[in-house]
């Protein structure tokens, strides 16, 4: 009876060995998984959730947020987040409010890197940019209106 | 095929921005193609590391709505004739890698 269920538990711990050995089980990644439902969340507040679990982000001067008034072409506008003058940021996201998915992107910086981003973003409309950043437990957040004018005509 | 990347980066007082541009169309997955009415499938770059020495130092993670042939920079901890290395991959699985030697 006793080497019998000592049997059963080797073979079941050895099927789940091979099964992890062959990826089918990835042990919670750490890091490595795009972040599904900060990405597809369709408010900013949902998407904050889904970045931080929180969406309670306090308005922050240090935050350089640095975009153009004016964006002639939406889809390459320009986006500097300089939060560099903040000690222990932990993390940057972009957001543009309108988009129909909110969230552009988020940066987690390790120990080897600076509190800065600067991308380009695609935006549909006139909207806000807002950047959160994430700095010692704390999410601070910038935000900017920018003004997208189609096909260049003025708006 | 790999995803091409054009780096350049330069070290002052031990701070180093380094600036990548990215060859990629970053389709988002929304936009229609007028013929067919159908959207143009998805295709855009979800995960970037860069990476000091070997070291991670920064991990993003991107939408489709980061614009067409990407641009980023980044600030780095790292001093002249440090390696920096920026890895990509898109949803589809494709891959791309670069590293150059800091200024």
């Amino acid at each position: 009876m006793k080497r019998r269920s000592f049997l059963k538990n080797t073979l079941a711990t050895g099927a789940a060995a091979v099964a992890v050995n062959a990826g089918l089980l990835t042990p919670t990644t750490v890091l490595a998984d795009w972040n599904k439902k900060a990405f597809n969340a369709k408010t900013t507040d949902e998407a904050l959730n889904g970045v931080f679990g929180a969406s309670n982000a306090a308005d922050s001067g240090d935050i350089k947020l640095k975009a153009p008034a004016i964006a002639e072409n939406g889809a390459v506008t320009p986006v500097t987040v300089d939060a560099s003058g903040i000690d222990g940021v932990e993390s940057i996201a972009i957001m543009a409010s309108k988009n129909p998915m909110p969230l552009v992107c988020e940066y987690t910086f390790g120990a080897g890197a600076v509190g800065y981003v600067s991308t380009r973003i695609k935006m549909g409309q006139t909207m806000n940019v807002i950047a959160v950043v994430k700095a010692g437990g704390k999410l601070l957040k910038a935000q900017q209106e920018v003004k997208v004018t189609i096909g260049g005509c003025g708006g | 095929m790999a995803i091409k990347i054009r780096m350049r980066g330069k070290s002052q007082n031990g701070v180093a921005e380094v600036k990548a541009l990215i060859k990629h169309p970053m389709e988002s997955g929304v936009r229609m193609n007028k013929k067919t009415g159908k959207p143009y499938p998805a295709k855009y770059i979800d995960m970037v590391e860069v990476l000091v020495n070997g070291t991670k130092a920064v991990d993003a993670q991107w939408s489709g709505a980061v614009s067409a042939n990407p641009y980023m920079a980044v600030m780095v901890k790292a001093n002249a004739g440090d390696e920096v290395t920026v890895k990509l991959s898109d949803n589809t699985g494709e891959t791309g890698s670069d590293s150059i030697k800091l200024k």
